[in-house]
């Protein structure tokens, strides 16, 4: 069932997004950049762990759950140690980000630029 | 000839795109990817008896990895220009414009062309994920 629920959060979100970039004059980078800000206020209201919950690995996948990411951890740091906690906490979980840069980087040095 | 009837002129011969079309290929692609992080996850979880929470992160990294060694080969951008934003919206979005803006300025050196360029088009979305946080956390730790 699960399956099902992660096929069409995915697919959702995937389809708004076709559909703002068809209907306006959006650049992919722009489309990226507000679906994390949406991410962050869905976190902040605290829907996001619900299609977390609902979807599973459906709502891993899109670009909002690194806005979830990045509000969840934090705000956990805010609530243990205060303003230091949060400055701490903003990239405290986002090992996604930091290995996105690191394999981005080998395969720069490896691969060769195709044009 | 009137900047008017140029753009008449230029909607009429141009080829006009199937807006439906792209967005249920966007929906049943997005959802692919979706399902297979989904398997991959139960697949982790179960043969090393993970907690789910961190398989998630790992099946994450999997899929981040493998956009982008296809980047690398070139063979993301034939599969991007047929599924759109099936592939823009997930991670391997991220994944994918962070290597292509490396390598396309690999050849200006280490510093001034990798380094300068990496985050060209993801420095965006770390930025705005950082600040827009910063103050929801800030606006919600007030009020609570």
């Amino acid at each position: 069932m699960i399956y099902i629920n992660a096929f069409i959060f995915c697919g959702v979100v995937c389809a708004i997004g076709q559909m703002i970039l068809e209907n306006t004059k959006m650049t992919p980078g722009d489309l990226n950049t507000i679906l994390v800000i949406t991410g962050a206020f869905l976190s902040c209201v605290g829907l996001y762990e619900l299609f977390l919950e609902w979807a599973g690995g459906g709502a891993t996948m899109p670009i909002m759950n690194f806005g979830h990411v990045v509000f969840q951890g934090a705000y956990n740091g805010f609530k243990e140690t205060g303003i230091l906690g949060l400055l701490n906490g903003l990239l405290s979980s986002s090992a996604v980000l930091t290995f996105t840069i690191i394999i981005s980087f080998l395969v720069t040095i490896l691969f060769k630029p195709k044009h | 000839m009137r900047e008017k009837d140029y753009k008449k002129l230029v909607d009429k011969h141009s080829k006009k795109e199937n807006k439906l079309k792209n967005v249920i290929i966007a929906f049943i692609s997005g959802g692919v990817i979706g399902v297979i992080a989904e398997g991959i996850t139960n697949f982790i979880s179960k043969n090393y008896s993970l907690p789910m929470d961190e398989s998630y992160i790992y099946s994450t990294l999997f899929i981040v990895c493998l956009a982008s060694i296809f980047t690398g080969i070139g063979f993301f951008d034939k599969i991007v220009s047929f599924a759109k934003a099936g592939l823009i919206v997930p991670t391997t979005g991220f994944a994918h414009s962070m290597t292509c803006s490396a390598l396309d300025y690999k050849k200006e050196g280490f510093t001034k062309g990798i380094g300068g360029n990496i985050f060209k088009l993801t420095g965006s979305i770390i930025l705005y994920a950082i600040v827009v946080s910063f103050f929801l956390v800030l606006i919600k730790g007030c009020i609570e």
